[in-house]
């Protein structure tokens, strides 16, 4: 507990400092990525220890204003979530010495270092909090420094209108939270988490629905998502890549702790959270497919990885609750460590969709190709994130979806919730190829083929503080995808606290990733001796270059490519009820056509749907309640005294 | 030992089958059509070819051939072929097994898009949208075996004592399954009316347009992982329907492969007598397969209890 307390003393040290040494441009990056490095490194430790060594009543609590207390507590869970916490964050830290490459920024650049590491240290309070005060405190701090970070560029417009966005999101998320925090302590009269689990049923789920409504904006549930296309493309990369790697994940912590600490007993819960997940997962890919830019593509994903996630943990409430101890074994196993893994692969993209943006001057995937010539390294540690994020083999996305799929094969076995189960393998199934199908377009639209525009065609390798981060994430990919086991002892040991875990013997678990560890170091191995072959096969043979066949047209052009939209079209097309896709083409009129134009634009269905049932009426009222903003400073004041004394009589 | 001489000779004999669907083909067409082992001589030829590579790639389009080629070859580790027991068999390994397959689909896919050719990215385009689709019936199909038999391991589908067959209990059931068990392998290895191997205009192509730009040794690894895909659905579709176990490992693998060899006549008369379906068509014939197996599912309720 010490140990990691320092650590967060010292991240916080890492973010303070730039503050009087900005002057210095090239000091202060360094020293604030050394510190913030010691600083998670020692909390790295700490977490890891702490997994492998468990100590008992890991509490520590001072008290704050008199009547409240801020208790933190290292448990299994908390520890877990502090991995990717201090293993993204320095990484994204150091990632930034390249990517802040404006030294007449420097005083901006300060501000937004130390807004990083107060959001590090309160994303890392927040997973030990051990009561809600502390929960929320840490949460708001969360939201509210998160914010700062996204409108770092807060003089273009765009970026200052997802910024209130992302504001209005997270204050709302807040207000539900707090909704849930206020019926339970109703019901137990205490801040504090120990009698959580002494409520009576009904007021359990509505706490537990409040609580998810709350959370579910912040990771990013469908359709609370819509503030993440928004606030990911105007964010640095950096800190988009921490946002949506790591910090969404929180709202992730806050559904599993409430449910542990709420332990409720009907299905319900795990069949809201299959619902959520399904939908996320499947809509969240498809508008990621629909859209353009590579940093909204991103965000969507994000979505989509958030249903997976709520999948796995679906099967989890579900398990436990029909007495299923595999199903809720593998479903809480699966979910977790699929958190873990996303944040490694979708930093990496959001690093690699920096350094593109960066050098390229644009993040529009039609703008674009032939990146993987110009800038290798990013090129290839992106195709590497691209192949993780689609869940395949031998990455680590697959090991996660691998076991989702086998906690919900055996909650078939159950008659009773034969249904869920089953549309769970067929979603994941479905998202599994959407996400495929999205990747390959990013990748090949992107990164092969021809450059579309100068830009892209002047693009060069990014910094080396840059590449160094983003092969790290690439080589944890495959080492977690090769070699799983480590990571799901881990795991098992989180899911273990569970009491119906306990009944699933850690031998299945070991078994199974042994198994996919044998599949995944044999498809390496047989690829390497093809490979050999087919060096031996090429070996003195005529190697031509030549121009790619065009099927006889020998005037091609690079606009002739296969573009993002239109690669995408026809799937999107097949969703067509959930995603409104708005073409506007002029058509061809004339014998010999002149010049035409098509466009297309893609608006998410939760946004306007959002817009016309919520913020239009909200306007309406609010439009009608005008007159009490008259601007007499003395009756704002009579509004004040008024207010105090209905309140001191209403005591 | 044994498994590994079936899966040997299933890497050596899938060459050949495809003969027999030139051979039905040409048989409905009243020609004589090619030798039966044209296939084997195709391989040959490019293997001992160069290659021309467009200016437009990168190393992504070299590595694609040699992956899908490696998950197909891969994907036939976990089949029980003739009878032995799989080379490799686990619980679990039908999700890995599919997953190899979908790894090789991305990876031929963006060898397609690294050509920069309109053509290609086009056949990438349906590539995925259709096998995205396919994919659902694919995994429905796992969720009935396992309602069935309990296992999540393709040789324990048709091992063991309650093994899946069209001739068991649950038979009439299974008679779904396999319809559109093989739409999905008439889907996956891009046969009539979903594409069409042998057609003339790269506009209406979905596979073959992908490698049009693949030429010698890669184009050979390309064939022979086609060759192995299709083997595997067919070895798929076989061993729900063998009848018999033959106690003479010979019998039982003549069997085997006789029966394997019929469903290759029965893709050579499907692609003689239907014509391909239009492209917007298509999504129809693949969920016409999912509600199929959808259905078959929920008949399991029922059957299992």
């Amino acid at each position: 507990m010490d140990t990691y307390l320092f650590s967060l003393v010292v991240i916080l040290v890492g973010g303070i400092l730039p503050l009087f040494t900005y002057k210095k441009f090239t000091v202060m990056k360094a020293a604030c990525v050394i510190i913030t490095a010691i600083g998670s490194f020692t909390g790295l430790y700490a977490a890891l220890s702490f997994l492998i060594h468990p100590v008992e009543n890991a509490v520590i609590s001072w008290p704050w204003l008199h009547h409240f207390e801020i208790a933190l507590q290292m448990d299994a869970m908390a520890a877990f979530f502090l991995i990717p916490i201090f293993f993204i964050c320095p990484l994204a830290t150091l990632y930034s010495f390249h990517y802040m490459h404006h030294e007449k920024q420097s005083g901006k650049t300060a501000i937004s270092y130390f807004f990083s590491a107060v959001l590090f240290v309160s994303m890392a309070l927040l997973t030990t909090a051990n009561n809600m005060l502390t929960f929320a405190l840490a949460w708001e701090i969360m939201s509210l420094s998160s914010f700062f970070l996204v409108v770092f560029d807060f003089r273009n417009k765009e970026t200052r209108k997802a910024g209130y966005l992302y504001f209005i999101f997270a204050q709302a998320g807040a207000l539900f939270l707090f909704a849930a925090f206020a019926v339970i302590y109703s019901q137990t009269g205490t801040l504090s988490f120990d009698s959580i689990s002494a409520m009576p049923e009904n007021m359990k789920l509505i706490a537990f629905v409040l609580a998810f409504m709350g959370l579910g904006s912040k990771a990013g549930v469908f359709p609370l998502h819509i503030w993440l296309p928004h606030a990911h493309p105007a964010a640095p990369s950096p800190v988009s890549a921490v946002m949506s790697g790591v910090m969404i994940k929180m709202g992730i912590f806050g559904i599993i702790r409430f449910y542990m600490l709420l332990a409720p007993a009907g299905e319900i819960y795990g069949q809201i959270i299959l619902v959520a997940g399904m939908i996320s997962g499947i809509l969240g890919v498809v508008y990621a497919l629909g859209v353009h830019d590579i940093k909204r593509l991103l965000a969507y994903s994000s979505v989509e990885n958030i249903g997976i996630i709520l999948l796995g943990l679906g099967l989890g409430m579900l398990g436990v609750a029909t007495g299923n101890s595999t199903m809720a074994a593998f479903g809480f196993a699966g979910g977790l460590l699929h958190v873990f893994n996303h944040s490694i692969f979708k930093s990496l993209l959001f690093m690699g969709a920096g350094s593109v943006i960066h050098k390229a001057g644009t993040g529009k995937i039609n703008e674009l190709g032939g990146l993987m010539k110009t800038m290798p390294v990013t090129g290839k540690t992106f195709l590497v994130g691209a192949v993780s994020i689609s869940g395949l083999p031998p990455f680590n996305g697959f090991v996660s979806e691998f076991l989702i799929y086998y906690g919900a094969f055996y909650g078939l076995a159950h008659g009773s919730s034969f249904l869920l189960p089953m549309l769970t393998i067929i979603s994941l199934a479905v998202i599994g190829g959407l996400a495929a199908s999205c990747f390959t377009k990013l990748v090949g639209v992107a990164f092969l083929g021809e450059p579309r525009t100068e830009n892209a065609a002047k693009a060069s390798e990014c910094g080396i503080a840059m590449r160094i981060s983003m092969v790290v994430l690439a080589l944890s990919c495959i080492v977690v995808g090769v070699f799983p086991e480590p990571f799901v002892h881990i795991v098992f040991r989180v899911v273990s606290g569970l009491p119906i875990a306990a009944t699933v013997s850690p031998t299945v678990f070991i078994d199974l990733v042994r198994n996919i560890s044998l599949v995944a170091v044999l498809f390496l191995g047989i690829l390497g001796i093809t490979m050999l072959l087919r060096k031996g096969l090429y070996s003195g043979k005529p190697m031509a270059k030549g121009p790619t066949w065009g099927c006889g047209f020998t005037q091609p052009t690079v606009r002739m490519q296969y573009t993002g939209t239109s690669y995408a079209m026809s799937i999107v097309g097949f969703f067509r009820p959930f995603i409104h896709s708005e073409n506007v083409y002029s058509g061809i009129q004339k014998i010999f056509p002149g010049k035409t134009t098509y466009k297309t634009k893609v608006s998410d269905r939760a946004e306007s749907a959002i817009l016309e049932t919520v913020v239009k009426p909200v306007f309406w009222v609010l439009d009608k309640l005008r007159w009490i903003q008259h601007g007499e400073i003395q009756l704002y004041i009579a509004y004040i005294v008024l207010a105090i004394v209905i309140l001191l009589l209403a005591q | 030992m044994e498994s590994i001489i079936a899966y040997g000779i299933a890497l050596l004999a899938a060459p050949l089958f495809p003969g027999f669907i030139l051979k039905v083909k040409a048989f409905f067409a009243g020609k004589k059509g090619p030798p039966l082992l044209i296939k084997y001589y195709t391989v040959l030829k490019l293997f001992r070819k160069g290659s021309v590579y467009s200016t437009s790639t990168s190393f992504v389009f070299r590595m694609g051939p040699t992956v899908s080629f490696v998950t197909a070859a891969m994907a036939l580790l976990f089949v029980p072929i003739a009878g032995a027991s799989p080379v490799l068999s686990f619980h679990g390994d039908v999700i890995v097994l599919f997953y190899l397959f979908g790894l090789g689909r991305f990876f031929t896919v963006i060898a397609a898009l690294d050509t920069a050719s309109p053509f290609e990215g086009m056949g990438a385009a349906r590539e995925v949208y259709f096998a995205t689709l396919a994919e659902a019936t694919t995994f429905s199909i796992l969720v009935i075996f396992f309602r069935l038999n309990g296992a999540l391991s393709f040789g324990e589908f048709f091992a063991g004592t309650n093994p899946i067959t069209v001739w068991g209990g649950a038979g009439a059931l299974l008679l779904l399954v396999i319809v559109s068990l093989f739409m999905v392998l008439l889907t996956e290895n891009s046969r009539v009316p979903v594409d069409d191997p042998a057609t003339h205009l790269e506009l209406t192509m979905i596979h073959e347009v992908m490698i049009l730009d693949h030429s010698g040794p890669d184009l050979a690894l390309i064939e022979l992982g086609a060759f192995f895909k299709l083997l595997f659905y067919a070895a798929f579709i076989t061993c729900i329907v063998q009848p018999l176990q033959f106690t003479s490992p010979w019998l039982h693998a003549l069997l085997f492969f006789g029966i394997m060899g019929l469903i290759y006549v029965a893709v050579g008369i499907t692609e003689s007598i239907t014509a391909r379906l239009k492209m917007n068509l298509v999504p129809k014939f693949i969920l016409t397969s999912f509600a199929l197996v959808f259905f078959a599912a929920i008949l399991t309720t029922r059957v299992v209890s």
